[in-house]
């Protein structure tokens, strides 16, 4: 549509959230693809309206506190990309706009030191460690404690398990088929250590050898997501450092975190390390999409046949247009029935630090998630992503289940027991 | 009206319904000032009601304050139906989404704010489908549907949106809440495709129909539309009556195949997508046979879906159509003009040689079955003249006139085709039309400034025409 987004903001930014807004149409092809929209039903709460507030905003015509508990409400899920027929880079848009505006917001005190805090935490696996286990201390006398703390309590696990140490190189098993450099991912070390740990044999029983920098430092995603750009950009900066050496490919077994080092062109934009970082994006891939690409030694048969409902992140299917890698992965597993989860196109409502930022919506969504997985009926529920992983188990043991819970793991995970026939 | 005393009326308003379903900031109007092809004026309030009640209540404290009504589902419509021209109140019915069915009696009631794919969605489990189609079925709603009458593929065999409504709740202009059937002075059929301006919809009993139990898809491209034209026109001739027969020319497949990468013919020049159904598979599998022949015969190239999936990529290849045009201009002007099948041919190459004389870009899909055609005229505003552009979609129309066309399949007339009707109809008839209007609408306050041109003709407002 018409702007004048690219006059008024000469800039690199700038001219990025122009090209998305000339893009939309305004057909409204995306409100249905948009969890808010289904849930809220107004326009301002759609990827559509959206747009129209983000031009508004970067025109002059629509305060910035206008439109912000509406942009703010947007989860980031791009499900609204894979529904826009036109083209238009929504989450390109959203995320530079939150980024160019983000310093001229205001926000409470108390809502400042809270987000600072949430990245500050999660970015750095010890502290997060050791705050959760002072949350978990905490957790009797939530009722007590200021609103903003007692989501993050609901969301922890009870039980932390111990803190894993990646070694700096993982060797292949037999012969060499491929050499890849491993983003560790922040949150996941902390709340699952065994989804990098399943990641490991998988890729060494695959003759995959594995680097793990030891220079590495969060991908910057949240950060990048919440509007703070320079964290982002000193992050992601130290990564393009620590993952310079040769390898066939970077992996990341977090859809959040695999995104996130795919986003590093448009986070560069305009930047002296612009071309290096595409040239980074490039290598980045989701380790659905390398071992899929690499193709799986052959599983074994499990004792048992099996029902899996695979999870699809948004950050994998809509930002990454992953869907058949994982799904070919778990399929290959003999005895293995694969269940298509009904809406699955539709957030499930963690989206990051979404689930911390907008609890109420987050919990509608999770609910609904829940509803539709424990319908199938599965024997266990894959997924690669630990946010999606910690929302989903959290409220799927809130539904009332009549039964047995199912588990659910990452798709590495159900490799790893696979191969050791414990499936 | 000034400002302040806007928000004082607003606030009114938001006191008796609460502040959810009343939205007064400037933000908030703002983002309901659009359908999918213009933006108009900014309304003085939105309403989002919940209930029948809500609106009955709208609508009369409209009247106190002499507000235009404008009336709004998804807002995926291509004339400008839910476009404010004035500084009025939005009613927008979204949050109106109850839907029971009835299988037994093979209906549904339906608000105006359920989702039109929903209705198949859910009458599925019972082995029934709502057949009306409109591409944007996964975003437009009821509501919608019957303010425009809206039409679809499954519309060649099976009927547009008006032949499946048994039944409407609305509320009239001075507040009043009624029910009509399809008997006595059939009141249902003045208000479907009455675009918001006689009443507003509130409630509707759809008639529900049983799929068919076979359906087969073909694709055919050809290396120029009128043989693709030709196809249609002998296939049906033949004896053939598809479920669906939709066609789209080489402009539209390379902007639809650049969205799904689904390995459509970027080559060609037309394409043609027909769906054959039956409850007997022999009778279904006779008639494909016959489609394909024509095709080949008039030099198409033809590939049969090998399965559901195969044909479902291809529908939803077809449904993007529209909206996927913003890939080749940013702006467009839309047709949607209904002509006899035996004129197709003729009118395509016409309309392609009007495009290739203004030095403009054309391109042509639609439900070629019937008939309707979607020309669009692609611009860029900042390097083609608008007034061109105008004076070309008024000879795109007046082609559709002198065949002994109509200017709106489906779409509605809106605000895009409301200077054209004076061509359609006599001034006698457009009189007529306006007593019409008059007598549901006194006050000229429901949807003013959408279908019927003035008797007198006048300048237009200041809307923008920023569709794609």
């Amino acid at each position: 549509m018409n702007n004048n987004v690219a006059a008024l903001h000469p800039t690199p930014s700038g001219e990025i959230m122009a090209h998305a807004v000339d893009a939309c149409v305004h057909c409204g092809f995306c409100l249905p693809a948009c969890p808010t929209y289904v849930l809220l039903g107004d326009e301002m709460d759609s990827p559509r309206g959206r747009i129209f507030l983000m031009k508004g905003v970067l025109e002059n015509e629509i305060a910035l506190e206008e439109a912000a508990p509406h942009l703010d409400r947007c989860l980031g899920c791009q499900g609204c990309v894979t529904a826009c027929p036109s083209g238009v880079a929504y989450g390109e848009l959203i995320t530079t706009f939150r980024g160019y505006t983000e310093a001229t917001r205001r926000r409470p005190l108390l809502e400042r030191i809270k987000r600072a805090g949430i990245l500050k935490l999660l970015q750095q696996p010890r502290l997060f460690r050791a705050g959760a286990m002072l949350g978990n201390l905490a957790k009797p006398f939530k009722r007590v404690l200021p609103k903003v703390l007692q989501t993050p309590l609901e969301l922890l696990p009870d039980h932390l398990p111990p803190l894993e140490v990646a070694p700096e190189i993982v060797p292949a098993i037999g012969v060499r088929r491929a050499r890849v450099a491993f983003l560790v991912g922040c949150a996941q070390q902390v709340l699952a250590p065994n989804f990098n740990a399943a990641t490991l044999r998988v890729l060494a029983l695959n003759g995959v050898e594995t680097v793990i920098p030891q220079a590495q430092v969060c991908c910057g995603a949240a950060a990048l997501h919440t509007g703070a750009r320079g964290e982002a950009l000193s992050l992601a900066r130290q990564n393009l450092a620590a993952f310079n050496l040769g390898c066939d490919a970077v992996i990341s077994n977090a859809a959040g975190c695999s995104s996130g080092l795919r986003e590093y062109p448009l986070l560069f934009a305009g930047e002296p390390e612009e071309a290096l970082a595409h040239e980074f994006a490039a290598r980045v891939k989701d380790i659905s999409v390398f071992l899929h690409e690499l193709g799986l030694i052959p599983i074994q048969r499990q004792p048992t046949p099996l029902k899996i409902a695979y999870h699809d992140a948004c950050h994998l299917a809509h930002a990454q247009g992953v869907r058949l890698e994982p799904r070919a992965l778990l399929k290959s597993i003999p005895g293995v029935e694969l269940l298509e989860i009904p809406e699955g196109e539709l957030c499930c409502g963690s989206a990051g630090t979404y689930n911390l930022e907008q609890p109420e919506i987050a919990a509608q969504l999770g609910e609904r998630k829940a509803s539709r997985v424990l319908g199938l009926r599965p024997d266990l529920i894959a997924g690669g992503n630990i946010g999606c992983h910690t929302q989903i188990t959290r409220h799927i043991a809130l539904q009332p289940s009549g039964g047995s819970v199912p588990p659910m793991y990452h798709t590495l995970e159900v490799l790893d027991l696979a191969y050791r026939g414990e499936l | 009206m000034s400002a302040h005393a806007a928000s004082r009326v607003a606030l009114m308003l938001q006191r008796q319904l609460g502040a959810r379903k009343v939205l007064t900031s400037n933000a908030e109007r703002m983002m309901y000032r659009h359908d999918a092809i213009l933006i108009g004026e900014t309304p003085l309030a939105v309403v989002l009601p919940e209930s029948s009640a809500d609106v009955v209540q709208t609508v009369r404290w409209a009247n106190q304050h002499g507000l235009a009504i404008f009336g709004r589902g998804a807002a995926s419509g291509l004339s400008g139906g839910a476009v404010p021209t004035s500084e009025g109140v939005v009613i927008a019915f979204t949050r109106m989404t109850k839907l029971e069915l009835n299988p037994t009696n093979r209906e549904a009631w339906a608000e105006p704010g359920v989702i039109t794919a929903r209705v198949t969605d859910e009458a599925r489990v019972h082995g029934l489908v709502y057949p009306p189609d409109p591409a944007s079925y996964r975003t437009s709603t009821i509501g919608g549907n019957i303010a425009e009458n809206a039409g679809g593929p499954m519309c060649f065999k099976r009927g547009v949106t008006g032949d499946y409504v048994k039944e409407l709740e609305f509320v009239t202009s001075d507040g009043e809440l009624h029910r009509a059937t399809r008997d006595f002075y059939d009141i249902c059929g003045l208000l479907i495709g009455s675009e918001g301006t006689l009443a507003l919809i509130t409630g509707a009993r759809l008639r529900l129909e049983p799929p068919a139990h076979f359906t087969r898809t073909l694709m055919a491209h050809f290396g120029e539309v009128g043989a693709a034209a030709q196809a249609v026109s002998r296939a049906i001739a033949g004896g053939a009556l598809p479920a669906k027969l939709e066609f789209m020319d080489g402009a539209c497949t390379r902007a639809v195949e650049a969205y799904l990468h689904i390995g459509l013919p970027v080559d060609a020049h037309a394409v043609l997508l027909i769906d054959v159904d039956g409850d007997d598979e022999v009778v279904v599998s006779q008639e494909l046979e016959l489609v394909e022949q024509v095709c080949r015969a008039e030099g198409g190239t033809v590939r049969v879906a090998a399965n559901a999936i195969d044909a479902a990529a291809l529908w939803q290849a077809r449904r993007a159509v529209s909206p996927a045009l913003g890939r080749i201009r940013p702006q467009r002007m839309n047709e949607d003009i209904v002509v006899p099948r035996s004129v197709l041919p003729m009118v395509v190459r016409e309309i392609e040689a009007l495009g290739v004389a203004a030095g403009l870009e054309v391109v042509q899909f639609g439900h070629i079955g019937d008939g309707n055609l979607h020309p669009n005229i692609l611009f860029d505003p900042r390097r083609e003249s608008f007034a061109a552009v105008e004076a070309l979609a008024h000879e795109i129309a007046r082609v559709a006139l002198r065949h002994d066309g109509v200017l709106s399949g489906e779409h509605g007339i809106g605000i895009s085709k409301r200077e054209f009707m004076r061509e359609a109809v006599t001034p006698d008839t457009l009189k007529l039309l306006w007593r019409v209007k008059r007598a549901f609408d006194p006050d000229l306050r429901l949807n003013p400034g959408k279908v019927l041109p003035d008797l007198e003709p006048q300048q237009t407002g200041r809307l923008s025409h920023a569709g794609a």
